[in-house]
């Protein structure tokens, strides 16, 4: 019993332990995670966040995963006179104290690949990769073209 | 020695002759400016742009001309497009959701794949009925794509993009062109991701031809 308890206990402190260290993955506080629905027949979409720096230094995105998607890549989109150039990005850095806005026409999470169509009020689970190697779980909320123009 | 000497020669005829041709382009374009500005008519607004055009679409060839009588608003982009086109798709469907059914039935959007290599019409008609039931969705060879996007102005390459999976992307403006009644070009909004500008283009358009 405490054989199998211990274990528990020690991963428990390991991962109560990093709040104190001030990795990446603590000092990111993550706004309103979304993700395009996907039109019928289509393998790729977008996700959307916002990633707030509350620690003192510099943090970094360099990638994101999950397990819904063949790959995702760091996207942004150069707009040139009007002509939209969509490029990766080596990463996404967030200054400290401020806040980086993944959101459309700019800075997006290029979901690739997507093996399950995703639809809209569905939670899509995402895992992002900072530069120190630390790691944020997030869902995001599949959302529907129709809920994402309601602010215009 | 004879050969280098007569090169700058053909040189300065061929220069002097593109400069005639230049001169020449210069007062036809230039009258032409100078006559839709007098005569007045719907014309002026873009002058030798838009046009005529056959596509494939699922449903068999569609043309430009099948649409006479309805105001016809046509976005050019693709389906792998994951964030502008279905922004700007999505906007548009949000504002024709604004318009009264008797403004609908004069209403025919159009979508128009400028990538036919990944773009079936099957493809495209599910694509586009995703955004609007009426929407349209078509497309043709690329070179026909090329020279109808630059007769509108609308702008597209296929860009090679390094370190990326995605193989290569599609660069594109992000217009939506409005053809009146008349099959003439008479609108063009500029900032697409707007529901509440495209309806206020849309409506001016309509207005000006019942
Ligand atoms: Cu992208």
């Amino acid at each position: 019993m405490f054989k199998q308890l211990f274990p528990g206990l020690l991963l428990g402190l390991t991962l109560a332990m990093p709040a104190f260290a001030g990795t990446a993955a603590d000092d990111i506080q993550v706004i309103d995670p979304w993700a395009r629905e996907v039109p019928p027949g289509l393998t790729t979409s977008a996700g959307f966040l916002g990633m707030k720096n509350t620690g003192d230094k510099e943090h970094k995105l360099v990638a994101a995963e999950s397990a819904n998607t063949g790959m995702i890549e760091l996207h942004t989109h150069i707009n040139d006179n009007g002509v939209m150039r969509m490029r990766p990005v080596e990463n996404i850095p967030v200054a400290p104290g401020s806040t980086a806005t993944l959101q459309p026409g700019g800075l997006h999470l290029m979901l690739m690949m997507i093996k399950k169509p995703l639809k809209a009020g569905e939670k899509m689970a995402i895992t992002l990769v900072f530069e120190d190697g630390s790691k944020k779980d997030i869902e995001a909320e599949v959302r529907h073209f129709s809920m994402e123009n309601m602010k215009h | 020695m004879l050969e280098r000497a007569r090169a700058p020669g053909t040189g300065y005829t061929k220069m002097k002759l593109f400069f005639r041709l230049f001169l020449a382009l210069l007062i036809s374009t230039s009258s032409v400016y100078a006559w839709s500005l007098f005569s007045g008519s719907e014309e002026g607004r873009y002058p030798g742009m838009g046009g005529d055009f056959t596509l494939q679409s699922a449903q068999g060839e569609i043309s430009l001309k099948d649409f006479r009588g309805k105001v016809v608003l046509i976005y050019f982009g693709y389906t792998s497009c994951p964030d502008v086109c279905p922004t700007s798709l999505g906007a548009l469907s949000a504002a024709l959701k604004k318009l009264d059914s008797k403004e609908m039935q004069q209403i025919q959007p159009l979508f128009i794949s400028v990538d036919p290599e990944r773009d079936n019409v099957n493809k495209l008609q599910e694509y586009s009925r995703y955004f609007h039931p009426k929407m349209i969705g078509a497309t043709s060879n690329l070179d026909y794509l090329q020279a109808l996007a630059s007769r509108y102005g609308a702008y597209f390459r296929k860009a090679e993009v390094e370190n990326s999976s995605m193989g290569y992307a599609v660069d594109h403006s992000s217009t939506i062109f409005v053809v009146g009644k008349d099959g003439k070009l008479a609108d063009m909004i500029q900032h697409s991701d707007s529901p509440k500008r495209i309806l206020e283009h849309i409506r001016a358009v309509l207005g000006k031809n019942i």
